[in-house]
């Protein structure tokens, strides 16, 4: 089915606000989630997961410990990514003044794809970012890459390296002041999701609509239901009453 | 009259803590750049087009009518679907499941499929789902008493009672108009990249002014299908007379919190459009329309008809007092260099007084006022810039948001209210805090509370803590901070208002957005509800002109004719 950008966002919006959390900015999120949904990658189903474990889990702020060469290390205590990026992106940009290049090694964290919007902006920022994570279920590797200057980023994906240390719950994330290396990264990685295909696919939803999964979008709006107070008597007083 | 230096051109711009007050907010009036007057000033100059296009109602006035709009890019169509509802199910909130009048408007042509589409869904309303060739969808009941009225005199060859109409002044009365994207709907960010309706709110207003045209041509098909021959054409100053009603609940209010950015430039271009007024050297040859466009205000406050007290105390002041302005207005003028020497003189008067002055005065200077219609527009991200401090955030906090770090929450009828949504269509509500449930789902629309807490943690802090690492030990003051932040270092800003306080008015939030939008005959139904009129006294469609049509007044002839019969004070 086809869903307007305003009513995804609203939707989402609501859907945050109902769980009550301390950390994580409702706004910021729904447009996490309305940004990966516009280039087809699925925001809504990301969110959902996310929503299942949201309400459960710890609320509290991320640790950030600095690294001998000036990196950052940061602890989200099993938490979703999407409460927390913004946050550290903004410490992150504060500590890269004066450097042209920074590690970011998230922790301990969840729902990765839906840094993607977050990680966008930084190209407006002038600075370009190459984001790597693995997932224990298909796909197992993921590459980000933004280049200064783009507007949308190259994704590679691959169900079949054989990284280093690798850990199902971490996201590493580089900002530099010199674009990556596409062809060099990504040697390897089966797949190439090219960021002129999300351009159009994000063109082509201004003309058409968001295309949405009907059961992902029912999924959600259940969710959102959450804020609503139940009808009563004397709640039906409380719009005013009309004279 | 507060003033404080502009930024700009060495001129002189009021203070926000006077413009952004509720209470000034709550007295506001249409003027030149409200977006009904804008579509109409674009209607006419580009000599948009507006034709039957379908007319496909019963002897009884049940089915579906289409209009057809061209435009210099475009063509659209608004589809009307009329149906026989209950008296008992015409309700104005938006609780309401039937209504006798449901529409859209659609970018293009409608073949049969999307008739059919539309003909399922849009009586639905919310209820409904669209395709997004749909800009806007939208519901309103009959004024009853009108409506019969207008048809039973019509239809005998008669011209209705003047008072009749005086007292309502539509005959069609809307209860929402959806746009940008509701229920599937087309996003106003798409429209804002096209030529017609780039204006917020502008394919909205173009609709209800459509709409306007249908209740008349309606009225006219029922007095034919019930007179014949005999039935009479409505006096062509009574259908100007006759505008689109409007009621507007407690749902308008968050739309103003939620979106500030909005609100900011929606006041910050107002604002700019009147300061360049102000600062104009008073000119002789005003004189005239100024009093006439004064003395027409004062005609329209004493044609309303309202049942609530308190407005009507507000209109019987305002009246003396723009009589009293009147007697003054020569000698004031002769002895004022800027206008803004005018506007320091009326400081004395009410507020919405000072309010149909500033619209009057707007009105003179089309040259000075209209470039300002198209920067209504704007981004709505809130930010936080890099490498900004605590002691930086303090500071705009101290600038820009007294009116929240200087109220004591501490206090019961600061905090009296809490807002949710009820389940019941997610209407938003009041409740009374500790009294009422749903306070564990409150909205967070208690700005003024969230940058008083902001404030109180900042000043625990280093002043040359970095922000961004303050945020990290305390993230849940992100959102507030980027909001304090972004609007502390606009024009305008935030409306002044704490919307807990026992005795906030959510009404002051409702005139002011339907000001912006160009309403006139404010009629609150209560705290909480009001009537409104649209395009009361604007042009019909086949008279589409760019000229003044502030304050609508009955015609003179049946103003006359009603004064005789001691029907209007």
């Amino acid at each position: 089915m086809i869903v307007s950008h305003n009513e995804l966002v609203s939707v989402v919006n609501k859907a945050f606000l109902g769980m009550r959390r301390s950390c994580g900015e409702a706004d910021v999120i729904a447009n996490m989630v309305a940004g990966l949904q516009i280039v087809g990658l699925n925001g809504i189903g990301h969110f959902n997961n996310a929503a299942q474990f949201l309400t459960a889990e710890k609320d509290s702020p991320v640790d950030i410990f600095i690294t001998n060469e000036g990196g950052l290390v940061v602890d989200l205590h099993g938490c979703s990514l999407a409460c927390h990026l913004p946050v550290v992106i903004d410490y992150a940009l504060e500590k890269m003044v004066g450097k042209k290049h920074l590690t970011i090694e998230l922790k301990n964290c969840h729902n990765r794809w839906l840094a993607y919007n977050e990680l966008v902006k930084l190209a407006a920022k002038g600075l370009a970012c190459k984001a790597q994570w693995n997932n224990g279920s298909s796909p197992q590797n993921t590459l980000y890459i933004l280049n200064q200057g783009c507007v949308s980023p190259e994704l590679f994906l691959s169900d079949h390296l054989d990284l280093a240390g690798r850990t199902l719950h971490d996201m590493t994330i580089q900002l530099s002041v010199k674009n990556f290396d596409i062809a060099g990264y990504s040697a390897g990685y089966t797949k190439h999701i090219k960021s002129s295909s999300l351009n159009n696919a994000q063109r082509d939803t201004w003309y058409e609509g968001i295309s949405v999964d009907e059961d992902e979008w029912e999924v959600l709006k259940r969710t959102a239901t959450a804020l609503l107070v139940e009808n009563s008597e004397q709640s039906v007083k409380g719009a005013g009453e009309l004279v | 009259m507060d003033a404080r230096p502009s930024t700009c051109g060495g001129t002189y711009m009021r203070d926000p803590v006077t413009v952004m007050a509720p209470e000034r907010l709550g007295a506001m009036h249409q003027n030149r750049i409200s977006f009904v007057r804008s579509l109409i000033r674009k209607m006419a100059q580009q000599k948009w087009q507006v034709t039957k296009h379908d007319w496909q109602l019963s002897a009884e006035g049940f089915g579906h009518v289409i209009y057809k709009l061209t435009t210099l890019n475009h063509i659209y169509h608004l589809v009307i679907f009329c149906d026989e509802i209950a008296d008992e199910d015409r309700n104005d909130r938006v609780i309401a499941e039937k209504w006798d009048v449901t529409f859209a408007l659609v970018y293009g042509d409608v073949d049969v499929d999307l008739l059919s589409r539309l003909r399922t869904n849009v009586p639905l309303q919310e209820a409904g789902r669209n395709p997004n060739k749909v800009l806007v969808l939208a519901r309103a009941n009959k004024s009853v008493r009108v409506f019969e009225h207008l048809v039973s005199h019509l239809a005998k060859g008669q011209q209705p009672n003047a008072k009749e109409l005086a007292e309502v002044g539509y005959i069609l009365r809307t209860t929402a108009v959806y746009g940008n994207g509701k229920f599937g709907i087309a996003d106003f960010g798409w429209l804002e990249t096209t030529e017609d309706f780039n204006q917020s709110f502008s394919a909205q207003m173009c609709a209800v002014y459509i709409l306007r045209e249908f209740s008349l041509d309606w009225v006219h098909y029922l007095a034919r299908q019930q007179g014949g021959d005999k039935a009479a054409s409505l006096d062509l100053g009574l259908q100007r007379y006759l505008g689109i009603g409007n009621a507007t609940g407690l749902g308008m209010a968050p739309y103003l919190i939620n979106h500030p950015c909005v609100v900011d430039k929606w006041l910050s271009s107002r604002e700019s459009a009147l300061t360049a007024v102000l600062n104009a050297v008073v000119e002789v040859h005003k004189l005239a329309p100024l009093q006439h466009l004064l003395q027409k205000g004062l005609c329209h406050l004493e044609q309303i008809i309202t049942i609530n007290e308190n407005q009507d105390d507000l209109n019987n002041t305002a009246i003396t007092e723009l009589h009293d302005l009147l007697t003054k207005l020569e000698t004031l003028l002769i002895q004022s260099q800027t206008w803004s020497e005018l506007v320091e003189y009326t400081s004395r008067y009410s507020l919405e007084t000072q309010e149909i002055i500033l619209s009057c005065l707007m009105e003179i200077y089309p040259a000075l006022v209209d470039n300002y219609e198209t920067k209504m527009n704007c981004d709505e991200s809130l930010n936080l810039p890099s490498g900004k401090r605590i002691e930086d955030l303090l500071a705009v906090l101290e600038s820009s948001y007294r009116w929240a770090i200087e109220t004591d929450f501490k206090q019961p009828e600061n905090n009296y209210w809490f807002w949710y949504r009820s389940q019941d269509k997610e209407e938003p509500r009041l409740g009374v805090r500790g009294e009422e449930p749903g306070e564990d789902r409150e909205l967070p629309l208690d700005i003024g509370r969230q940058a008083n807490r902001l404030y109180h943690a900042l000043l625990i802090c280093k002043p040359n803590m970095q922000l961004a690492e303050f945020l990290v030990l305390q993230p849940q003051y992100r959102a507030i901070s980027r909001r304090v932040w972004t609007l502390g270092n606009k024009q305008m800003g935030e409306i002044q208002m704490n919307v807990l306080h026992k005795k906030s008015l959510p009404m002051h939030l409702l005139r002011c957005k339907l000001a912006v939008l160009g309403a006139t005959k404010f009629d609150p139904r209560s705290e909480r509800w009001v009537r409104v009129t649209f395009f009361q006294g604007a042009p019909l469609l086949n008279e589409l002109h760019d000229g003044e049509w502030l304050f609508p007044l009955l015609p003179s002839n049946t103003l006359n004719q009603a004064v005789v019969e001691g029907e209007v004070s």
